[in-house]
């Protein structure tokens, strides 16, 4: 038996919090767009194809083998998923850390960002994994310090945790749970740094992961740096999605933006747009110190070099001369656009490791199945689900008037 | 691993060769980035029109919508990073229309209460401070070298640059503006009044406005040291 | 002999290797002359390919003492007539490789090489691959969560994961583990009936291959695969055509696998430690000068400049 207190307090919470204030059938109208009836669609069909992974097995759903063990559930879901995902831990260094207080207006996004993408990278990784109820395994009972992978786990899991605290605040906002807001408030400093801590490490470990396959990964993307290389990219990956992420709100979410910060926008995408360039710049220099190191410049010359090629000059530095030029010429589209092609370029970089120059030289060729494309599509599209679902509730792209100076 | 001992020596040479280019490399690519860009021509033209303001504090023109530096600079901020920048019409008539103006060119640094600009006069000058950190982006065409160029609109026409400014937020705080910049003018007029001496007949007769050239009308030989301790300088 | 070279930051790694070198040195040595070889008392296997005739007698034992089903086409020779690898359900196969112009034909049995440290042992996040001391490297299907890094990592291709179940194991050559506890020998060499598998220790193993490589006639390719490839395996080849040309990967780099993860892996507790200080002092001075920036805006104590973000 419910009190009637309870369900007095229960209705405005379903009505205002949850139904954005609209009855029941007002909202369900509301959500009857293009984008969500695609979204339901893909959904339709990429949650029954999940299922039919879990009960049929990999080798069902999946064109995987023996000599390709690994395929886009790694090389997009997890690798790209956690590089477009450090979007979090650059923004709140950079505002927290670094105390650049203009930049707060997009932390808040790229903190969601960042907790929503590692949200769905574990997802991913589950549905990728054989035996995924045997998680709490390395976790608890059995630890192989000895793997990288075994530290990639730990990261990932605790820096979700992190990201869920960082960004916690809007949620207690959101439900006007006060003091547990005001003691959220209190760790973000030591959960920034502890972000970026778990950020170095996991990032960098993912690229470390292929430190053993010296035989099987192609000389031009092999390297003992792979480490570092993942790691910069990263900051890339991060900053360069935060301008997408900001762009894309603002430009579908104009309702929800605070209404002297949509001006603000075009200055944090310039100034991104800087850092980027910057990054990008070292990162070129980097990736020819890695072909030095390999001494593989004899392979340029060879069809997987022409690929190499397009990864280094089109999508590294390509961006890299394009924000700089969209910085120096105050273009914020040109910045927005070259954001989009970086994007890119991190998940061809991420491909390229993990699946494209991988087992280059055996003659088994792995192509995606159809079920594997339409469970990645489902990942992305439960993530934006869950993204829309937030942005329209709580404080992310505009502060409450009653916590002016949250930032 | 790829090296041996023979190919190790070329091989570590030239990953120091990549390591010099880039830090070679790096200098010009910095400055082109970090160089603040000249303001969109949208921008530019958004901030221009103005509606001019009647207003006055005593026998000096005063604006509402924009921010006043002590030194007697204002600034005035629109859309986005870009700022016009002036001087008031109390620091026009302090230092007269004969004065020379000398402007930074585009692309100078100003740094917020570091000298900015020039006032020159015989052979003494005297600098005004910026009231925004940022760089020149454009100086108005239609101001000539001097004071007396600026015309009777300080505040609109009159305005002598265009500065992006690199923190506009945190700038505009520091400046005062509305009721608060009122009545500091009314403080510095005051304070004006008190160095003038009634039979020095500064203000003309025909109701009251000054004479061209305050400073020089209070001391003739050291017109500099008076515009400097009203400007700040 | 290659020089390697090292990173910065895998000066760790060598260290860490070179722990391990003096770590196998300490152990009591092994036959005489190879008193240095890694794991010189863990038990072994000389495949010795020019003895082979290809009964695939090694199979069918194979399949009885690990109770999976009999080998495929048992007893019909059609089945060498295509490469087939190791599998879920065969943890050893022989293939043959035609005879060339300059070379006879010959028979090669592959399975897991047991390495003295194996790439997938170190690469299991859940130690669900453990190297045993007395050589065998043995899978805990419990453990597994099914990530598959073992197949990537192993230079031998050799685990094998059960893609067709819905509770998939990975699956490899046990090297009898069972058998060997209660002193038999593994089902594979107790039943070849040419001696092209012998079973012993690894050191008295390396010996015996050398002593028959180097004997005055012989026509052995003087290599040992596997006395250094990924820093040593308990399975052992010699041929007399380069084992390249059987199957076996060339070009296996002559460290222990675990060695290139090291480095990265020492870098943790450093990052850890060291960026807490740094990123407090960062904030440090962030906070002052805001303050200053935000308290005092007179002449000139303005910051000048904030652009040096993330360079």
């Amino acid at each position: 038996m419910r009190s009637p207190a309870a369900t007095t307090a229960l209705r405005p919470f379903i009505t205002d919090k949850l139904f954005l204030g609209l009855s029941l059938r007002d909202y369900l109208r509301s959500l009857a767009t293009p984008g969500s009836l695609t979204a339901i669609g893909i959904l339709a069909i990429g949650i029954p194809v999940i299922i039919y992974r879990f009960v049929y097995g990999l080798g069902a759903a999946t064109n995987l083998t023996q000599a390709n063990p690994w395929g886009i559930w790694i090389g997009i879901d997890v690798l790209s998923g956690v590089a477009l995902a450090a979007g979090g831990y650059t923004l709140a260094t950079t505002v927290y850390i670094f105390g650049m207080r203009d930049y707060h207006s997009v932390v808040r996004p790229a903190l969601l960002t960042g907790f929503l993408g590692y949200f769905f990278v574990v997802v991913g990784l589950l549905v990728d994994l054989g035996r995924p109820w045997n998680l709490p395994v390395p976790m608890l009972f059995s630890f192989g310090t000895t793997s990288v992978m075994f530290e990639v786990a730990w990261c990932v899991a605790l820096y979700t945790l992190v990201l869920f605290l960082e960004f916690s605040p809007a949620l207690f906002e959101w439900l006007g749970l006060e003091k547990w807001r005001e003691r959220a408030m209190k760790l973000l400093l030591p959960a920034t740094i502890l972000g970026v801590i778990l950020s170095t490490l996991h990032q960098s470990s993912l690229g470390a992961l292929f430190l053993m396959v010296p035989t099987k990964l192609h000389p031009l993307w092999y390297s003992p740096f792979i480490p570092i290389f993942f790691f910069i990219s990263s900051i890339i990956a991060g900053l360069s999605m935060v301008i997408v992420e900001s762009n894309l709100a603002h430009k579908y979410f104009p309702s929800r933006i605070e209404p002297g910060h949509a001006g603000d926008l075009d200055r944090i995408t310039l100034g991104l747009s800087r850092a980027a360039s910057v990054v990008l710049f070292a990162y070129f220099f980097l990736k020819l110190q890695g072909l030095a190191d390999a001494g593989a410049w004899h392979l340029i010359g060879t069809a997987y070099g022409a690929w190499y090629l397009v990864e280094m000059l089109g999508f590294v530095l390509a961006p890299c001369l394009l924000f700089a030029w969209a910085a120096r010429t105050s273009n914020p589209t040109l910045a927005r656009w070259t954001a989009a092609l970086t994007v890119a370029g991190i998940v061809v970089n991420r491909l390229n490791v993990s699946v494209i120059a991988m087992n280059w030289n055996a003659p088994e060729v792995y192509v995606p199945s159809v079920m594997e494309i339409i469970t990645t599509l489902t990942i992305i599209t439960m993530g934006i689900l869950v993204y829309r679902f937030i942005v329209n509730r709580m404080p992310i792209l505009r502060l409450l008037p009653q916590y002016p100076d949250t930032h | 691993m790829p090296h041996d001992i023979l190919t190790l020596y070329s091989s570590k040479a030239l990953e120091y060769g990549i390591a010099i280019s880039f830090l070679v490399l790096f200098i010009p690519f910095w400055r082109f980035v970090m160089k603040p860009a000249p303001a969109p021509a949208a921008a530019r033209v958004a901030e221009r029109p103005r509606v001019p303001v009647a207003e006055a504090v005593e026998w000096f023109q005063f604006a509402r919508d924009v921010g006043f530096h002590p030194g007697h600079a204002w600034a005035r901020f629109g859309q986005g990073a870009l700022a016009t920048v002036g001087m008031d019409d109390f620091a026009r008539q302090l230092v007269g229309s004969q004065a020379s103006l000398e402007l930074p060119p585009p692309g100078t640094t100003l740094v917020q209460g570091e000298p900015a600009w020039s006032l020159r006069n015989g052979d003494r000058q005297v600098a005004m401070l910026s009231p925004v950190d940022g760089v020149v982006t454009e100086v108005n065409p239609a101001v000539g070298s001097t004071v007396g160029s600026l015309g009777g609109d300080p505040f609109g026409t009159g305005w002598l640059m265009q500065v992006e400014v690199r923190r506009p937020a945190a700038n505009e705080r520091t400046l005062l503006s509305g009721d608060a910049a009122r009545a500091w003018l009314q403080t510095t007029t005051d304070a004006l009044r008190m160095r003038i001496a009634p039979d020095m007949g500064l203000v003309m007769q025909d109701g009251g406005t000054l004479v061209d050239g305050l400073a020089r009308a209070i001391d003739e030989d050291n017109w500099d040291a008076v515009a400097r301790e009203f400007l700040r300088s | 002999m290659k020089l390697t070279r090292r990173t910065f930051f895998k000066v760790t790694g060598a260290a860490g290797a070179a722990s391990v070198a003096s770590a196998a040195a300490a152990r009591p040595a092994g036959a005489a002359g190879v008193a240095a070889t890694p794991g010189a008392d863990m038990r072994a296997m000389l495949i010795d390919t020019t003895k082979c005739i290809g009964c695939r007698a090694c199979e069918a034992a194979c399949s009885e003492a690990n109770a999976l089903p009999e080998p495929t086409q048992a007893g019909d020779t059609a089945v060498f007539d295509r490469r087939r690898p190791t599998s879920v359900q065969a943890l050893t196969v022989v293939n043959k490789y035609p005879a060339t112009t300059t070379a006879p034909e010959r028979y090669i049995k592959t399975q897991c090489m047991h390495c003295v440290e194996p790439a997938c042992a170190s690469a299991c996040l859940a130690r669900a691959i453990e190297k045993t001391p007395a050589g065998p490297v043995v899978y805990h299907g419990d453990r597994c969560l099914g990530c598959r890094y073992c197949l990537v990592s192993c230079p031998f291709d050799v685990p094998k994961f059960d893609y067709d179940s819905n509770a998939p194991f990975v699956h490899k050559c046990t090297f009898c583990g069972e058998r060997q506890a209660k002193g038999l020998e593994p089902a594979c060499s107790s039943v070849c009936p040419t001696g092209a598998i012998t079973f012993g220790t690894r050191a008295a193993l390396i010996e015996e291959a050398r002593q028959r490589i180097y004997a005055p006639d012989s026509q052995y390719v003087r290599h040992v695969y596997g006395e250094r490839e990924a820093g040593g395996t308990s399975f052992l080849y010699i041929s007399d055509r380069p084992l390249e040309q059987l199957g076996l990967p060339g070009h296996v780099p002559a460290y222990a696998y675990s060695a290139l993860t090291q480095g990265a892996l020492g870098a943790v507790p450093f990052i850890m430690t060291l960026w807490p200080p740094l990123l407090m002092g960062l904030y440090t001075f962030s906070q002052r000068r805001n303050a200053a920036a935000h308290g005092d805006h007179h002449a000139g104590d303005a910051p000048r400049h904030e652009e040096d973000r993330h360079a």
